[in-house]
């Protein structure tokens, strides 16, 4: 047993708060605040130092640090609320190239995704309730082409990536692709999500695509997906963690500093015991994360998806009731946008409802357990 | 007992609703659909509030003798709750708390101006109480009116004036006896937000709803324009509050959410050819806010009845505002949950009204805990009158 990080995660741990506090002041978000949620100069900052390369093979231009130091800049990234896209282009996006794809892929782009110098964005998401394989975007094969046809939701980023990694459903199973984002037939519909981040609906319209731009496909696509999912869901766990530290640390200096009636309002018992109970959520939901982003690297994918979802379970109720927490406890401070807390409330919310929810997580954890259970009384 | 609504009373909520049907113009609907009008201000919505005037709804609850129809607090609590379920954003406070108030206690020259124009629906009165330094501890307020020959002279600055940018008038509290007990030195005013020295800038929330500080330099008011005895303020702002607090916490709202919710994930197919509305999930989360939704209905409708009765306790406004405001927050979100992460997209042109309108609310529907007499306060109002318990230190 050992709860620490070792020297380098820790110097990876330092690094990435210096460099993403330079960059995210309020002053600064604010810059964020409509538009793209992208900072170029901070990925490139990122890049120079490189970071976005710490999980990326060595051989490919990275440092070839492990999943859990790579979940460390995500932390952080969630403990600044930076304008980045750690997760759909770092996490689904390289490390699920790394692992499933080819080296000929590989090597043509992840050097790119490390130096940032192209932009890799994952579109996975459907409009359908989560989960790893997708349904609704069908991919037809004809020879040495592909047909694509469906669409697919709230991608992040998707106007400024050069590549996109999609999943399909194939006639035998799931598929994984890669393709430039100006691909013909491949339409964009802009939305903006809660925490003001633009998000787009990509509808695919007979999309042709060469067999080589097929990552994989046949029967260890479904698994790979799933991988890939449990990946997503620990990383978001881990930006979760971020917000959520700060969102509570915040709530403690607001109230020591406050004064009411002659008294800081931290004094008030109401007010210290609310703030305590979002200190012990927030403890277990540590907890449970860290265990989701070891299991997925250690343990079997049964357990490691057992792990993910309860880490995402607690990410969601732990978001829900730590943010409820800071906003009530600041008063009116909480809402007004030029105090910095709102950003944190709104990606904590976006958060929670991305790469699915406590309650139907709830249920899939429970259908899982159920088939353990019988499946032990039967062997 | 005779748990629901009378023969005459579900008539009058049909009436009603046929009512705001007709009032709910496709201009209205455009405008307070656009980002940033939601909260009222626009000609469609003045237009509106006029209709309403001229029709005698605002005047409903009013006593006859202020030119109301004096309606029971059922039949208010219905005409209430309808027209928050469409979304019109109705000036609660003007019309309930600020009228009222001023009709009974205020000069002639307020009555025939401020006070008509609320019943005619051409006046919007914003409110200023709170201050940076004053909020939960609303009687620590510093701005001043101090008395120069016969008129007053008012500085100091207000936080969180909501509306100011669009009302005419504020209600404003101020301190006209720094020397006595903090509760015994406050004073109500009307403030025109044309008078000189009046100012505001503007603070954007989280819910993207725009609220304003508010400054007052050297503002000078007849002494027409003071409302109730110098000095005895606090009574008009408390029996304001009460008020204020039913109606943040009527279950139209809530209700109607879950309504459309349902009505979506009955109607929505999954890709495997299954209804949303048949996982057990979404079923097990429609019926916890059915269930929570029940009880709010509940309370609201029997504190209504006891205020027509005169038994209304002290601890039942608590209650309802507690309850209330928590409940909304887990409301919104189980109801999100179950459409899922397109319940995070911002209202446009492109989604779903329903996801937008779920967006929306849940975004503004924090500030209720807080807000209005906060939460922690009103539990130990509940412990103390309710339960008989020593009150804790405040
Ligand atoms: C969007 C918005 C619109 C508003 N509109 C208006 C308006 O139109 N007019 C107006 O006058 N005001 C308005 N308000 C102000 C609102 O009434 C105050 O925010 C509220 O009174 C709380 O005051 P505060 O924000 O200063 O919080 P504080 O009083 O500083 O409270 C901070 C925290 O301390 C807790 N606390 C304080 N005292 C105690 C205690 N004794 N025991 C236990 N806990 C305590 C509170 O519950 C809260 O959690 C608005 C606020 C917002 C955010």
């Amino acid at each position: 047993m050992n709860f620490e990080l070792t020297d380098d995660q820790r110097d990876v741990q330092v690094l990435s708060r210096k460099i993403l506090e330079d960059y995210c002041t309020n002053e600064q978000l604010r810059r964020f605040d409509q538009g793209e949620r992208f900072d170029p100069i901070l990925w490139q900052e990122l890049a120079t130092a490189g970071l976005l390369g710490i999980s990326i093979d060595e051989q490919f231009g990275g440092m070839g640090f492990d999943f859990e130091t790579l979940c460390l800049l995500v932390e952080e990234v969630g403990r600044c609320v930076a304008p980045v896209p750690v997760i759909s282009s770092l996490v689904l996006g390289a490390v699920a190239l790394q692992r499933f794809g080819n080296d000929d892929v590989k090597r043509s782009v992840l050097p790119d995704v490390a130096s940032g110098k192209s932009l890799l964005i994952a579109a996975f998401s459907e409009a359908d309730h989560a989960g790893a394989v997708p349904t609704t975007l069908k991919a037809t094969r004809s020879g040495q082409r592909w047909q694509l046809q469906g669409e697919k939701h709230f991608v992040p980023f998707a106007k400024l990536a050069q590549h996109l990694l999609i999943s399909a459903q194939a006639d035998d199973g799931a598929a994984l692709f890669m393709l430039p984002s100006d691909t013909e037939g491949l339409r964009m519909q802009q939305h903006t999500s809660t925490a003001g981040e633009h998000q787009y609906a990509l509808s695919f319209n007979n999309v042709e695509l060469d067999d080589n731009q097929c990552v994989l496909a046949g029967d260890k696509a479904a698994a790979a997906l799933t991988e890939i999912n449990n990946l997503g869901v620990a990383a978001t766990c881990a930006q979760m963690l971020g917000i959520c530290e700060v969102m509570l640390r915040t709530t403690a200096s607001y109230t020591s500093e406050r004064e009411q009636f002659g008294v800081k309002v931290a004094t008030f018992q109401a007010v210290g015991q609310r703030a305590a109970d979002s200190y012990i959520d927030v403890e277990c939901f540590r907890l449970v994360t860290q265990k989701a982003i070891y299991a997925v690297e250690h343990e079997s994918p049964r357990d490691a998806l057992a792990a993910c979802l309860i880490a995402k379970i607690w990410a969601g109720d732990a978001g829900h009731r730590v943010s409820h927490a800071a906003q009530h406890l600041h008063g009116g401070m909480g809402v007004d946008r030029d105090y910095p807390l709102w950003r944190y409330c709104l990606w904590a919310k976006q958060l929670e409802l991305t790469l699915g929810n406590s309650a139907e997580l709830t249920e899939q954890l429970g259908e899982e357990t159920a088939a353990e259970f019988k499946q032990a009384l039967h062997n | 007992m005779q748990i629901e609504f009378s023969a005459e009373q579900k008539a009058l909520q049909q009436e009603i609703k046929r009512y705001l049907q007709q009032l709910f113009t496709p201009e209205l609907t455009a405008e307070l659909a656009a980002a940033g009008a939601e909260e009222g201000g626009g000609p469609e919505f003045r237009k509106a509030l006029r209709q309403l005037g001229a029709d005698g709804y605002i005047s409903m609850s009013w006593p006859k003798e202020l030119g109301g129809k004096e309606a029971s607090a059922i039949d208010q609590y219905i005409f209430t709750e309808e027209i928050i379920r469409t979304g019109f954003p109705y000036p609660f406070l003007t019309t309930e708390a600020c009228g009222p108030v001023m009709a009974e206690h205020a000069s002639e020259e307020v009555r025939e101006t401020v006070v008509k124009g609320i019943l005619r629906g051409e006046v919007v009165v914003a409110i200023g109480y709170s201050e940076p330094g004053a909020g939960t501890d609303l009687a620590a307020l510093t701005t001043r009116a101090e008395k120069e020959g016969d008129d007053w002279v008012i500085n100091g600055q207000k936080i969180w004036t909501s509306l100011a940018e669009y009302s005419d008038y504020v209600w404003l509290a101020a301190r006209t006896d720094p020397n006595a007990p903090k509760h015994k030195g406050i004073t109500m005013f009307v403030v025109p937000t044309n008078a000189e020295g009046f100012s505001m800038s503007p603070i954007w929330t989280l819910g993207s709803v725009r609220t304003n500080a508010t400054f007052y330099e050297n503002i000078r008011l007849k002494d027409e324009w003071r409302v109730g005895e110098v000095n005895q303020g606090w009574k008009l702002i408390t029996g304001q509050l009460n008020r204020e607090r039913l109606s943040l916490v009527t279950h139209g709202q809530a209700e109607e959410l879950y309504l459309r919710v349902a009505r979506w994930a009955a109607n929505t197919e999954s890709a495997n050819g299954k209804k949303i509305i048949d996982r057990g999930w979404v079923k097990y989360n429609l019926a916890k806010v059915r269930t929570g939704l029940e009880a709010l209905k509940l309370v609201c409708w029997k504190q209504a009845w006891a205020m027509d009765k005169g038994t209304l306790q002290m601890a039942d406004a608590s209650v309802a505002k507690v309850y209330g405001t928590e409940f909304f927050l887990e409301n919104y979100r189980m109801l999100m949950e179950i459409v899922g992460q397109a319940s995070t997209l911002r209202r446009d042109e492109h989604t779903d009204a329903l996801m937008g309108a779920l967006e929306h609310r849940y975004r503004t529907g924090s500030i209720l805990t807080f807000g209005g007499g906060t939460n922690e306060v009103q539990r130990e109002i509940i412990a103390g009158a309710g339960l008989w318990m020593p009150r804790g230190r405040l």
